[in-house]
């Protein structure tokens, strides 16, 4: 079965800044917010751990996380967030950070 | 072994508890059997646990039985062994005994032979029947019970007790427990280390074939079970646990594929709590177990054991993987059970399990922490089981009725269908219920969502049921398939969902109508190789779960579309509610939707809107904006059944302000027109709406709007509209916050025109009044539509309104307004510094310098002064300043946009008109500097006096001042009022100098001209008209020589003319007026003369009359000519003239310049002489002194301090008293010695009259005794006569200045003289 994986970067206020889909499945443009949904959903876990590893990254830097943990993301996601253009809480729009994202989601899956 | 399984069974259930065996040797346990009884349970237990570590056991529960009970009796010796976990754990011997020797020869070789056997843990407990008032008796009793202490005890081991019947000793019952504890902590370790070998032989046996499951397992559990009874639960987990392992590992081994089991009826009802479902006998499979029913039977006593452990936390925890697992198993054997027989059980187990650990009330026992993953659990459970109940209730038909959030799809169409092997069919006699789900199915009216939004529901199921039902009908091939999609390609894709809800109600109609044709009703009976169609699919579903669920209250909630929504809303608020409690408030959150979609659908909307609202702020805090975009609808719908205005429009603003890719175009203005509808027509009050979300605004970009003090401007904001047409305003206002005055309010600029904003940018101008100073920034937008109110607070970022953002991060709001504070706008200043001419039209130029501000229709205003005129009639001109470059310089660099005054190159010219002393500004001055060149002239009567070199007269510009008052109306009644001070002045001061005096009596007169001003001035002629007492030498004029004329002074330069005169004769003013009048007289003689003569003649009385008029008129003329005479003679001069023909060029901006002609008519080349006269006055040379004084040398030997010295001066009289100008007193002259008193110490009369001769040459000394005070250089006393004038006085020689003082001379008493 072919799987879809949807990645989310989830600001510190839980307000998505970055969404992308990967995967080989044909997109079904109804389930975008079904993974929404699930991805919502998922913030009560991680806010569980966050609660109870105490891990600061997770509560200080940004409350990433995807279905599929990608080994090398949060380099990139560091550079992006060290711009010092970016305004905290806006959407992550650059196309770069998109593909470079994509290709890691290739090559990890 | 495993044939003892039902034995074993049996055994376990009918004994839960320690036995301890009494030996009653004397037959004495009825007397004391109460009190030993009473003792049980025994309060506190030591006991050992399976690693040998005392444990604290309370109420640890055993029961006294008689060794002669039939319970211990009728047991084989091989069922001891088995089953030894029930044997008694300890035996009490009860004796008694009265007498020495019967102890010694009866009761001690019974004693020995019931205690010999080594397996049993054995003490007596000798029972003293003496009544304590008998002492024989006592002291007997204690004689036998010391004996048989001797006897029985040993130093390891006290082995003997005694209980007195009459009254037991206070620490016998203590004693007592404490030996039955240590007989059975004994016998329990020996036999735990027992089973404890058995299991390890055959654990090791484990890979060998003849390895039997089920004789490790009764082992495993008469250990457990032995645990149990000894309230040691988690030992007896810990082996339950080991089973389980041991289990799965054995079960899952290939080649050993056994049965799985849960084909019986009643075996969908999740036994996993219920350990007492089905004996063990029944589950039994070769030599070992059936998975289905074991591992639920092994959950059961866990779950049990945990439960007495007091941790139901525990249970859930492993209850909710237990289910996961099962669960997967069952799908594994998904294909020999029943139908959904899965989904059935799961659904039981988790309700099995949220009953049984909610049953138990455990608040407060445990860790928040703990309590909050227990409620987590619970949530996940309900949550579980609601998937599954979902399921089942579309398999039977009630999709419809599920809403299609992102809740349930997310869930249910990830969650596959139930496999069976075969698809359930129809039964035969179904087609009514066929027909009726038809029915349903065509009445089903698919929802339409509020504003006609067009969304493809979410899929609840993940492939289309039609399809995957007929595919697993095991006759029909694949090619069948598509026989039921004939004419329905579009369903066929993956996404298309369950095709009932799906199509619009009119094409469905179509394919049922196709359908019906196709097959007739009679077709109904299930024939296999027809696809089936989704009524048929419902109907078949429905027999089978029939089938399949045996618990009636699950079928129950299955019946009906009711019951299922009645139970959907139990699980579903369960879910929540847990989820709530366990802090993970997204998911009770999304469950508070599905709730509310419930209430919605029975038109509680209230309830509805109040979840709905806790959904949409959740999404809507977090930014969720797919997911608000689904439940936002909804929550307005309620909203607007509710008749809650305010909420809806708020509601219609929000999804207004959702990302534009959310909703189509026309939905949008679905939005809109709701909006504007509510607005318009509808709301009777007016409602407040905020909708900062979707009109932004901001201000222009660049530099705020910068305003003076009191100046109204026009304010030019960019509004951006979210809404996705024009929409228009009634009125819009604009607040505008002061930032450093918070107490000023705010201000409101009102547009009170309607307004039309298009959807994106627009510019709005607004009139701003007069503002206070400040700085000013946005406030908030309002405004009205219709009846609404509306609000927005949100600056935009100067792009499209970032509506997708929620957060409100502090924007640094740029000020959008400055209004100075009060300064100078313009200012007035003088052209130029340097004075101008007096008593000439003169170019005043007022140099007008806007400062950073438009003098658009400025009017000045000149008034003057006095001793100022303005020559109304003449032009005034303006121009381009371009000569202030450095005193604009300042300007300039600080404010880079104003023009550049010195670099424009236009110079503008014009002639202005004065009226009513008021001058219009042209436009083109209204912001560059511009000199307005005013023509004015400075009278001054008074005739300029010239000084002499000999005394400098002190000039004094204040003379020359005038003063002239501008007022400048500009802008808005900004009016300045200046006043500038103008310099006027002469063209040239004249001092004059005697230069020489000749010895023939001509003087020499210098005339120094001192040109006053910055202008080339030109003399032409000069002459003098020299007062009375004074001529000009030989004939001339009083003209200096023609040739040296004209003559040319620079700037403030000076030039000198000579006038050659001399003394003349005083004239006395009698004398000249006698001389004068007798002089007419004389000219006047001839008249008479004739009169006269022709009186003599005599002639006609006619004549005579003639005669004498002509006389009178004479004689009058002569009395007129006295009177002009004396007029004349009065006026004589007292000072001489100077004239000065000059002319002067010079350009206006530098000062003095040629005045202006009045008339106009002035040509360049015409030279202008101008005239100027000063007054020049000339003293006659004073006369010689009269008397001389001179001081007496002093003595040469020095003054010093205390000496005694006479001062003398000589006064001698240099002339006769003929030429006296002295008035003197009988020759006396009056003298003064004046001294500083400080210095000086004078004796004799420094005041006094001493007569001197009027003889020339008379001399006499006076002399004052002084005695000098101080030393040093002091002034000495000095002579002065006061009644004579300085100028008659000749000091000759000269008095000395300062004389030297010397110390006083030291006394000689005290000093050896050197």
């Amino acid at each position: 079965m072919a799987t879809t994986a949807c990645f989310i970067i989830v600001s510190r206020n839980d307000i998505p800044i970055y969404e992308a889909e990967v995967g080989s499945a044909t997109k079904r443009e109804d389930a975008a917010q079904t993974h929404q949904f699930i991805l919502h959903a998922a913030l009560d876990i991680v806010q569980d751990l966050a609660w109870t590893t105490s891990a600061i990254l997770v509560t200080e830097m940004l409350n990433a996380f995807s279905f599929f943990i990608l080994t090398n993301k949060k380099y990139w996601l560091l550079q992006t967030l060290l711009n010092p253009l970016y305004l905290p809480g806006s959407r992550i729009v650059s196309s770069h950070f998109d593909t470079k994202v994509r290709a890691l989601a290739r090559k990890y899956l | 072994m495993a044939n003892y399984l039902a034995q074993f069974q049996t055994i376990k259930n009918s004994c839960d508890h320690i036995v301890i065996a009494v030996e009653d040797v004397s037959d004495l346990w009825p007397n004391i059997k109460s009190g030993f009884e009473e003792r049980v349970p025994i309060k506190r237990a030591s006991l050992n646990n399976k690693t040998r570590n005392p444990v604290l056991v309370e109420n640890f529960p055993c029961e006294f039985i008689l060794t002669t009970d039939s319970r211990l009796r009728s047991r084989f010796p091989q069922e001891q062994s088995l089953f030894w976990f029930r044997e008694p754990y300890a035996t009490i011997v009860l004796v008694t005994c009265e007498d020495l020797d019967e102890f010694k020869t009866i009761l001690k070789p019974r004693l020995k032979l019931i205690v010999q056997n080594d397996e049993k843990e054995w003490f007596i407990v000798f029972v003293s029947r003496a009544h304590p008032s008998n002492d024989n008796a006592v002291k007997m009793a204690k004689k036998v019970y010391a004996k048989l202490e001797v006897d029985f005890s040993t130093k390891k081991r006290e082995r003997c007790c005694k209980y007195d019947i009459h009254g037991p000793e206070a620490n016998f019952w203590d004693d007592l427990e404490s030996k039955i504890m240590e007989c059975v902590r004994n016998t329990l370790d020996r036999r735990v280390q027992f089973y404890e070998d058995e299991i390890r032989k055959l654990t090791e046996q484990r890979f060998m074939p003849v390895w039997n499951f089920c004789n490790f397992f009764i082992l495993k559990e008469s250990l457990a079970f032995m645990f149990e009874m000894a309230h040691l639960y988690e030992d007896a987990l810990r082996e339950y646990d080991e089973l389980e392992l041991c289990y799965l590992e054995t079960v899952n081994m290939p080649g050993k594929q056994r049965e799985f089991g849960g084909v019986d009826h009643g075996d969908d009802w999740a036994a996993l709590l219920n350990h007492e479902n089905k004996p063990l006998t029944q589950i039994v499979q070769d030599d070992s177990f059936r998975e289905f029913e074991f591992r639920q039977y092994l959950f059961s006593y866990q779950s049990k054991l945990l439960f007495k452990l007091n941790r139901p936390f525990e249970v859930a925890s492993r209850g909710h993987s237990f289910i996961i697992g099962f669960s997967k198993a069952l799908t594994l054997h998904e294909n020999m059970l029943p139908f959904c027989m899965r989904e059935v059980w799961v659904i039981t187990a988790c309700l099995a399990l949220i009953n049984a650990t909610a049953s138990r009330n455990y608040d407060g026992l445990v860790a928040p922490d703990i309590e909050k993953e227990f409620y987590r659990l619970k949530g996940d459970l309900y949550s579980l089981c609601r998937v599954k109940f979902m399921r089942l209730a579309y398999l039977i038909g009630y999709g419809a009725d599920i809403e299609k959030s992102p809740v349930n799809s997310a869930l249910l169409s990830m969650l596959p269908w139930p496999k069976p092997p075969v698809w359930p069919s129809v039964p035969p006699d179904a087609s009514p219920e066929v027909l009726e789900k038809e029915k349903v199915i065509l009445q089903a009216t698919p929802k339409i969502k509020h504003f006609g939004i067009q969304r493809k529901p979410l899929p609840v199921e993940p492939s289309v049921l039609l399809r995957e039902a007929n595919r697993r009908r095991a006759s029909l091939s694949a090619g069948n398939v598509f026989e039921v999609f004939d004419g329905r390609p579009a369903l066929i894709d993956g996404s298309a969902s369950d095709a009932s809800s799906r199509i619009p109600l009119s094409k469905k109609m179509n394919t049922i109508s196709m359908l019906r044709t196709n097959s007739s009703p009679g077709t109904f009976d299930g024939s296999v190789d027809r696809p089936m169609r989704l009524a048929e699919i419902y109907v078949a579903a429905e027999h089978a779960l029939k089938h399949t669920i045996s618990d009636a209250d699950l079928w129950k909630a299955l019946s009906s579309v009711e019951e299922f929504e009645k139970k959907y809303l139990e699980l579903t608020k369960g879910a929540a509610d847990n989820y709530h409690h366990s802090w993970w408030k997204r998911h009770g959150v999304v469950l508070d939707g599905e709730i509310a979609a419930v209430c919605f659908g029975h038109g509680n909307f209230d309830l509805a809107a109040k979840s709905y609202e806790k959904v949409c702020a959740l999404y809507a805090g977090e930014g969720w904006q797919d997911l608000l975009a689904d439940v936002l609808p909804n929550l307005a719908e309620c909203q607007k059944m509710l008749n809650d205005q305010a909420g809806y429009l708020a509601s219609c603003v929000k999804l207004l302000s959702l990302d534009k890719g959310l909703f189509s175009t026309k939905e949008r203005q679905a939005f809109q027109a709701e909006v504007l509808r509510l607005a318009r027509s509808e709301m009777k009050d007016p409602v407040p709406l905020d909708v900062s979300s979707l009109i932004t605004f901001s201000g222009n970009p660049g530099p705020p709007l910068e305003l003076c003090d009191g100046d109204p401007g026009i304010l030019s904001v960019t509004v951006w509209s979210g809404f996705p047409d024009d929409i228009t305003l009634d009125s819009l206002s604009l607040t505008l916050t002061a930032t450093f005055n918070a107490d000023e309010g705010a201000k409101a600029l009102r547009s009170s025109t309607a307004t039309i904003l298009k959807p994106g940018r627009n510019t709005i101008t607004l009139a701003l009044p007069p503002q206070r100073p400040g700085s000013y920034v946005l406030g908030a937008l309002t405004g009205q539509i219709g009846q609404l109110r509306f609000r927005s607070h949100s600056f935009s970022k100067g792009g499209p309104a970032d509506s997708d953002d929620f957060m409100s991060y502090e924007k640094p709001t740029k000020p959008i307004l400055k209004v100075f504070k009060p300064r100078p706008l313009v200012d007035l200043a003088a052209a130029i510094s340097s004075a101008l001419l007096i008593n000439e039209t003169q170019w005043v130029g007022v140099i007008v310098r806007p400062i950073d501000y438009s003098l658009k229709g400025a009017v000045l205003y000149i008034d003057t002064g006095p001793g100022l005129n303005i020559e109304e009639s003449h032009v005034i001109e303006m121009e381009t300043c371009v000569k202030i470059s450095q005193s604009s310089a300042e300007m300039m660099n600080c404010k880079g946009t104003q023009k550049d005054c010195s670099l424009a190159p236009i110079k503008e010219f014009q002639q202005l008109k004065l009226h009513n002393g008021r001058i219009e500004f042209p436009a083109w001055a209204s912001d560059t500097n511009s000199v307005i060149w005013i023509p004015v002239r400075a009278i001054s009567d008074s005739l300029p006096r010239g000084s002499s070199s000999v005394t400098p007269q002190k000039q004094s510009n204040l003379d020359g001042m005038r003063t002239i008052a501008l007022k400048l109306e500009f802008g808005v009644s900004h009016n300045q009022i200046f006043e500038r001070h103008l310099h006027f002045t002469d063209p040239f001061h004249v001092s004059t100098r005697v230069a020489d005096k000749c010895n023939d009596g001509t003087l020499l007169l210098q005339v120094i001209l001192h040109s006053q001003v910055k202008a080339t001035l030109t003399i032409y002629d000069a002459w003098l008209e020299l007062q009375d007492g004074f001529i000009h030498t030989g004939q001339g004029t009083g003209r200096p020589t023609s040739s040296f004329f004209p003559l040319m002074i620079s700037p403030t330069s000076r030039a000198g003319i000579m006038f050659s005169i001399r003394l003349g004769k005083v004239i006395d003013k009698d004398t000249s007026f006698i001389h004068k009048a007798c002089y007419y007289v004389e000219t006047k003689h001839r008249a008479f003369n004739v009169i006269r003569s022709k009186a003599v003649q005599g002639s006609c009385h006619g004549t005579l009359n003639d005669l004498m008029s002509r006389l009178k008129f004479e004689f009058a003329s002569c009395l007129k000519k006295f009177s002009w005479i004396t007029d004349e003679v009065e006026a004589l001069e007292t000072e001489s003239i100077l004239n000065i023909r000059y002319g002067i060029s010079g350009e206006r901006t530098n000062g003095a310049h040629p005045p202006v002609a009045v008339d106009g008519i002035e040509t360049e080349d015409a030279r202008q002489d101008l005239l100027f006269k000063s007054a020049i006055v000339l003293q006659r040379p004073v006369l010689d002194p009269c008397l001389a004084v001179g001081f007496l040398p002093l003595p040469s030997t020095g003054l010093s301090v205390g000496q005694l010295i006479t001062m003398q001066w000589r006064v001698e009289r240099l002339k006769g008293p003929e030429d006296n100008g002295i008035s003197e007193h009988n020759g006396e002259v009056l003298y003064e010695v004046s001294a500083n008193s400080e210095n000086w110490m004078l004796a004799g009369r420094k005041r006094g009259h001493v007569t001197l001769s009027t003889i020339q040459g008379s001399r006499i000394v006076i002399s004052v005794l002084c005695v000098p005070l101080v030393a040093g250089y002091v002034r000495p006393p000095q002579l002065g006569l006061p009644e004579v004038d300085e100028s008659n006085i000749s000091c000759n020689p000269p008095g000395p200045h300062l004389v030297c003082v010397m110390p006083p001379a030291l006394s000689s008493s005290f000093c050896i003289p050197p």
